[in-house]
């Protein structure tokens, strides 16, 4: 059969049963000639050819190949100290489980000559030795270091008493290249060797060490997708990614048995696992006794291995659309039985294997059909979503996450470049909530929460918290709840609720009893979920007052207190809170005041750093676009239409990246501008009798801009806090409460003016329009000179502006922004400079 | 046969075969063949579409299971319901000197060697499980008499006289399979040979055997829901998409007596391995070895040659024809009779973010149990007659706290379990809300009505995979029934249905249907667009809306935009002309004003 043809001798003779401290290594490069020492009593067959080291630690001679006898570990090398290892081993059919790999016709150039091949390769076993020796002993992750970072590792396993050693792939790619290739192209063999060259390392280190200690890979160079497996990623070393669906139970997979007759009471020596099976003993051993079928087996003093056979199936994020998720088995040994939750994410390391099904009981049909499985070498949990993607408890104590994943690095490398673009935070702005038109103030302001402001806790105890909370108000129709739903989703960790049917107890924290203990237990409220994320509240003016009272404390002070039934505690709920209102009596009034209209208390309203009033103004430029969007929409391809967006996962990357690593601190030229705007804003509100129908800026506005900064640099990936940056914050609060368009003697809005949700090159296209038509006024008309009609400086501004349309509408916008400078008065349809 | 050295139909194996050889013989490496093709899918989509051999082909249904030979060409329509993965088999091996494949077949032809040799090539194909299109309506089934079959001239009664005189029928279908017994006799031989030589084969179950199995199929079967598990080889995952219905056409493999494996190891290999042998065994669920597979669009589905032109004369015609119909329908509701016209003709086209494009569900209101006795039900009758795929859910609160409406992941089995929102594309549902009583809603009933709720305003159905939701994007037109202005259920559309009379409808010539269905097939798949000066008047039109009103949202443009298109489709018209587009608006004012009378 296949491989008698191509004996290699990788190690020649085993150990012999009492050379129990010495591992079977010992005598693994002894010449073939070693044979001679074997015990040829077991063996029925003489000639059995030695086998390649492979066969220790993966595979077992196993005629009907099962899952179970193909991955034998540990307990395998247990046995191996005590019973000749090669033995059970050595066996023709080594390869009727395996699919050949391409190379397997090479194995006769092994045969007996002294540089010695894995069976079926190039690999010289000696070169592989040696490199991984070289390996463990030399890598340094800094050349300062006097030991190797292995040679620690190997030591504190002996400590430990552990029994596997982590080897990182990347470590082994960077000091060995070509150990890295062979090591996944090979992973059989080269393993095996990998835990030889261990084994003789532990015994030389401490002689005394029973257990075997085994290499465990991971964190391969490039990782594999579910989908992409192949066939001719069968018997190479597989990284993926992806989500455990089902554990079976664990499966004690039996090693060694012992027997006892029922004769004499004669217990027979351990009888290792041979091809899958144990043979039991038909006659007792003791020779006095040699009673027939007298063997009985004594579990309690056999030695069984834990097994598991886990489903890993596909995350949602690989699978392509109108597709359903792959799974694929991995079958866990020893430690790692039960390292993984059905739910979890993983990202798995292991040899891709494939065993052959029978279809029928025909021996004719066996091998058409391969199933495939994963042995896997180890296992990693990765985040379970991107809610915990950026748990900010690393940071504060100082635990550096396992950034480690694949291509992290260029990842963020990618990240940085996005960064650095010129227009990202335009880009972002448009990237977030696409579908939604205009409205770019209030994405931006949005965005400022989503990146945050930096917490900050004084040595006095005092604390700021750096979370921006946002209120929108506006009239119905002008997609809020959409946005916040968007932000829902974008949001690392956030709750979605709507005011009306949320209760006090249901944002904070409620105690209840628990209906098996009888105990009290506290209950989470939204708020408190929500913690380290955005709380979403809709329906913000429609929630009963009791439970908006709540808000006052969560909102600045970040925490939830609670006393009631014996329990009292105080919860962290370090959360943003983004809410939406309509304005009293559904519609905004512009004959009421912006507080009137609003109509929340002011000591909540001063909690929120930004309060966007999103009014729904006829404009017919707006329509305009509305209409031409929706029309495109219909008509054409939509694809084509679309703007230069960021996706969405680069979006959560950039802004748990953001969040994670980028604590913006102001520089000395941003403070002094946000002074400067504090004392501005100061001065806005003390207008002469004003004071109650406007917001007037307080401490708590000059804490906004600086966090409304600092979100700002984090948006550009920027460790100072710049002078634009604060010069953007407070245009994003004045626009925000729409203060230019306040008339401040009444409070009132002039509904012409408002500038929330213009985008950037209409806001332009207007300033344009008004300097422009400044220019012709002031080139036209005299000072206090007769009045002009409207529709003269109409036609006078259509030869001017080249191409572009002029309506009339827009000319009474810049007339009405040209009025409140006191350049000109408007009166009906008359135009006279002043 | 006309010249050919094997028959495409019966023998599709043997063609295999032989294109395998002829490529190895002209000095390909077998190896090479992974992932490709070697020239036989060529020759069978030559012979089937080119020679006309796909006519030939029989569709396998419950009804041709009684005598459709395994190994020999079929064609099955259906919708995939389920993706199993891949799986990997010999490819390619070498007996003695000469390769052979295993391409297209369950089993290997010719002994393979037991132990493993380089000359061993692991390739991979897609499992897809797929089922009949859900809510098939009768009309489609392809008539069986239509076909040529090559085994059974015999006519019904005399099949049906075999079913239940299996002994007797025996001789029937070896007497008409010896024709394919000719073709297979070397490889028979050769393999019943080799079996005994290498002396583990139970020559009791020789798999090959099939001639037997013609007749023992239906008590094993379940003819009620008839999947199949198709197996594709060669062709991109993209290709093959969840939902799709697709005819694929290949090799039949059926084996009603798999032996049950006996291994000891069992409980081991299926606990590793959800083992589709395990749960579709050969004897349940019939395998499908596809050649060729095409997807499948509404106009496939009528059966007979298409005599219709598209000419607009004639478009006209039958769209008239239609819309009286609908009216006579609808108890003489012209207004209702044309907003059911556009909903019928309403398909998502696009997608942009979370919008979809071109739905337009219609919420028929005003309806007692009176009025629902009478037209649901006639409504419902239409609705079979002239669509292919229809589905009828009465919400009540007890059956959406009963059933799923969602399909869900089942980790036990790995398995899909299909819910009844799992739809084929361009399906239609009806729901009848006029039956939901006042009642209290559990987890699941919630759960449903969101997902009905997503599948309306976004057209999407929200997949349970357990530890996460998956939305998979649905094509269905939604048509509710209710008494009042629907709330869990909020339908592009609503419109007040006013009855004006009772008179039944007349029945309508087969002819007239098919001309029909003809027409909502085709216009429903035409391509619109819109001219730069048409884009311009609609605009200022909806500018000029919107300054009147400043209600009218996004939403409402959207749906006016839908019905101009629809109305110019159904005039078979694939641009906008401002007629229609002043229909649209009509239609719209007189909804309105539905709407304001009823309230």
């Amino acid at each position: 059969m296949a491989s008698d043809s191509s004996p290699v001798n990788t190690h020649g003779g085993p150990s012999t049963p009492d050379d129990s401290t010495s591992s079977p290594i010992g005598n693994t490069y002894s010449s073939p000639g070693d044979n001679t020492r074997r015990k040829r009593g077991r063996r029925s067959s003489a000639t059995s050819t030695p086998v390649a080291p492979s066969n220790r630690r993966f595979t077992t001679p196993d005629a009907t190949p099962t899952p179970s006898s193909t991955n034998s570990r540990r307990g395998r090398r247990r046995a191996s100290s005590t019973t000749p290892s090669g033995a059970a081993a050595a066996t023709p059919s080594y390869a009727s489980d395996v699919p050949p790999s391409s190379e397997g016709g090479e194995g006769d150039d092994a045969d007996e000559a002294p540089p010695m091949y894995v069976w079926g390769t190039n690999i010289s076993v000696q070169d592989v030795n040696a490199a991984i020796l070289r390996f463990l002993r030399n890598f340094r992750e800094d050349p300062s270091q006097t030991e190797g970072k292995y040679m620690r590792a190997i030591h504190h396993v002996i400590e430990m008493e552990g029994d596997s050693l982590d080897v990182d792939a990347h470590d082994v790619f960077d000091y060995d290249n070509d150990l890295y290739t062979k090591m996944v192209r090979f992973p059989l063999e080269v393993l095996a060797i990998f835990d030889i060259v261990l084994m003789d390392m532990v015994s030389r280190i401490n002689p005394l060490f029973e257990k075997h200690i085994q290499a465990r890979i991971f964190n391969l160079k490039s990782s594999t997708s579910m989908r992409n497996l192949n066939p001719a990623d069968i018997e190479k070393m597989v990284s993926l990614k992806g989500m455990v669906i089902r554990c079976s139970a664990i499966i004690p997979e039996i090693r060694e048995a012992i027997f006892r007759c029922l004769v004499c009471g004669y217990y027979s020596d351990p009888i290792v696992v041979d091809r899958g099976r144990i043979n039991e003993p038909t006659i007792c051993g003791k020779q006095e006794c040699l009673a027939r079928n007298s063997m009985t087996l004594v579990h309690n003093r056999c030695r069984f291995a834990d097994k598991q056979i886990v489903r890993v199936q596909e995350t949602p994020d690989e699978i392509p659309e109108g597709g359903t998720p792959h799974t694929v088995s991995l079958l866990m040994h020893d430690k790692l039985v039960d390292a993984g939750k059905p739910g979890d994410r993983v990202e798995v390391t292991g040899i891709y294997r494939a065993m052959s099904v029978r279809i029928g009981s025909t021996q004719r049909t066996v091998k058409s059909l391969f199933k495939t499985y994963i042995d896997c070498l180890h296992l990693k949990k990765t985040d379970k979503s991107r809610m915990n993607a950026e748990d900010p408890m690393e940071i504060e104590n100082g635990v550096v996450g396992n950034d480690d994943s694949l291509g992290y690095e260029e990842k963020v490398e990618k990240l940085k470049e996005l960064s650095k673009q010129p227009d990202i935070y335009e880009r972002l702005t448009r990237s977030l909530a696409p579908n939604i038109w205009e409205l770019d103030d209030v994405k931006k302001g949005l965005l400022c929460q989503l990146f945050g402001g930096n917490a900050l806790t004084l040595p006095s105890g005092a604390s700021f918290r750096g979370d921006i909370n946002i209120l929108l108000v506006g009239d119905p129709g002008t997609s809020k709840s959409q946005l916040l739903q968007y932000i829902h989703k974008l949001s690392p960790r956030g709750i979605y609720t709507s005011g009306r049917g949320s209760s006090a107890v249901g944002l904070t924290a409620y105690v209840a009893k628990d209906p098996e203990t009888g105990e009290t237990v506290l209950e989470s409220g939204a708020l408190v979920l929500s913690d380290r994320g955005i709380c979403c509240i809709d329906e913000f003016d429609k929630m009963s007052d009791s439970a908006r009272s709540m808000l006052h404390e969560v909102m600045e002070q970040q925490t939830v207190s609670i006393a009631k039934a014996g329990i009292i505690a105080s919860l962290n709920a370090r959360t943003s809170v983004l809410a939406c209102a309509n304005p009293i009596g559904s519609r905004y009034n512009p004959r009421l005041s912006v507080i009137d209209n609003i109509h929340l208390p002011p000591t909540l309203l001063s909690r929120f750093d930004l309060i966007y009033l999103i009014l729904d103004k006829a404009d017919e430029q707006m329509d305009r676009r509305l209409a031409k969007h929706i029309v495109a929409l219909h008509f054409e391809n939509p694809e084509n239409s679309e703007q230069e967006v960021i996706d969405l996962p680069t979006l959560t990357a950039y802004l748990s990246y953001a969040r994670k690593h980028i604590h913006p601190q102001l520089s000395d030229e941003a403070a002094e501008e946000l002074t400067r705007g504090y004392v501005e804003m100061r001065r806005r509100g003390n207008f002469p009798g004003s004071s109650k129908k406007v917001i007037t800026a307080t401490p708590r506005q000059l804490e906004s801009l600086i966090r409304l900064s600092e979100g700002l640099a984090r948006i550009r990936f920027s460790e100072r806090v710049e002078k634009r940056d604060v010069m953007e914050a407070i245009r994003l609060l004045e626009v925000a409460l729409q203060q230019s368009a306040t008339d401040h003697s009444t409070g009132t809005i002039d509904m012409d003016l408002i500038t929330t949700g213009v985008s950037a090159s209409e806001r332009m296209r207007r300033e344009n329009f008004v300097s422009t038509t400044r220019n012709i006024i002031m080139e036209k008309l005299q000072l206090g000179g007769p009045s002009t009609r409207m529709l003269e400086l109409l036609e006078e501004l259509k030869k001017q502006s080249s191409g572009g349309e002029v309506h009339l509408a827009d000319l009474r916008n810049a007339l009405a922004t040209l009025a409140t400078e006191g350049l000109v008065s408007v009166h009906g349809d008359a135009v006279k400079r002043i | 046969m006309v010249g050919l050295p094997y028959d495409c139909l019966t023998n599709p194996l043997g063609a295999v075969r032989l294109t395998f050889e002829k490529a190895v013989a002209s000095g390909s490496d077998p190896a090479t063949f992974d992932g490709k093709d070697w020239g036989a899918t060529d020759l069978f989509s030559q012979f089937l579409f080119d020679d006309g051999g796909l006519s030939k082909v029989p569709f396998l249904n419950p009804s041709t299971m009684t005598w459709v030979q395994p190994n020999t060409l079929v064609r099955f329509r259906g919708m995939i319901q389920d993706m199993l993965g891949n799986e990997f088999y010999v490819g390619a091996y070498k007996e003695g000197e000469t390769w052979r494949t295993n391409k297209f077949a369950d089993l290997s032809q010719f002994p393979m060697a037991t132990g493993s040799s380089p000359d061993m090539r692991v390739w991979e194909r897609r499992l897809l499980y797929c089922v009949p299109v859900p809510g098939q309506n009768s009309w489609i089934e392809p008539s069986s008499g239509a076909l040529l079959n090559p085994c059974a001239i015999s006519s019904s009664p005399q099949r049906e006289k075999r079913q239940r005189d299996n002994d007797l029928a025996m001789d029937d279908v070896d007497m008409q399979v010896t024709d394919e017994e000719v073709h297979d006799s070397t490889s028979n031989k050769k393999m019943r040979e080799d079996g005994i030589a290498s002396g583990s084969s139970n020559s009791g179950s020789t798999p090959t055997e099939g001639v037997g199995s013609a007749t023992s199929v239906l008590p094993n079967f379940d003819t009620t829901s008839f999947p199949c598990l198709v197996k594709i080889y060669d062709s991109p995952d993209s290709d093959l998409k969840l939902n799709d219905v697709f005819e694929f056409i290949g090799v039949f493999t059926f084996d009603p007596e798999f032996p049950v494996d006996k291994n000891d190891n069992k409980d081991l290999e299926s606990s590793f391995c959800d083992d589709t042998l395990v749960q579709m065994p050969p004897s349940k669920v019939p395998r499908l070895h596809c050649l060729v597979h095409r997807k499948l669009t509404a106009q496939d589905f009528i059966s007979g040659p298409l005599t219709f032109e598209l000419k607009s004369q004639l478009v006209k015609g039958i769209r008239e024809a239609l819309v009286g119909h609908l009216t006579t329908v609808l108890g003489n509701d012209g207004v209702a009779a044309n907003f059911m016209l556009l909903h019928l003709l309403s398909k998502v086209h696009a997608r942009a973010d979370s919008i979809a494009v071109g739905k337009l569900s219609l919420n028929l209101t005003c309806f007692t149990k009176e009025t629902l006795s009478i037209f649901g039900h006639r409504l419902n009758f239409a609705l079979k007659n002239l669509l292919p795929f229809t589905h009828y859910v009465p919400l009540t609160v007890d059956y959406l706290n009963k059933v799923s409406l969602a399909p869900r992941k089942d980790y036990q089995t790995n398995r899909l379990v299909s819910g009844i929102l799992q739809l084929a594309e361009g399906s239609h549902l009806t729901i009848d809300e006029t039956q939901l009583q006042a009642g209290t809603l559990n987890s699941t009933g919630v759960d449903n009505a969101r997902v009905l709720k997503s599948l309306l305003e976004l057209q999407k159905v929200e997949y349970d995979f357990t530890y996460y939701k998956m939305d998979i994007p649905a094509d269905t037109q939604l048509l509710v029934l209710s008494e009042g202005k629907s709330n869990i259920l909020p339908a592009d559309l609503v419109l007040p249905f006013r009855p004006l009379s009772l008179d039944a409808a007349q029945d309508v010539e087969t002819e007239v249907l098919r001309s029909w269905r003809w027409y909502l097939a085709t216009m429903r798949s035409l391509s619109h667009s819109i001219e730069q000066e048409m884009q311009k008047v609609v605009e200022d039109d909806l500018v000029a809306a919107r300054q009147a009103d400043r209600s009218l949202s996004s939403q409402d443009f959207s749906r006016l935009l839908t019905m101009g298109r629809l109305i110019s489709l159904s005039f078979g018209e694939t641009s906008l002309t401002l007629e229609h587009w002043q229909m649209a608006k009509e239609l719209e004012r007189l909804r309105k004003e539905r709407l304001q009378g009823s309230s």
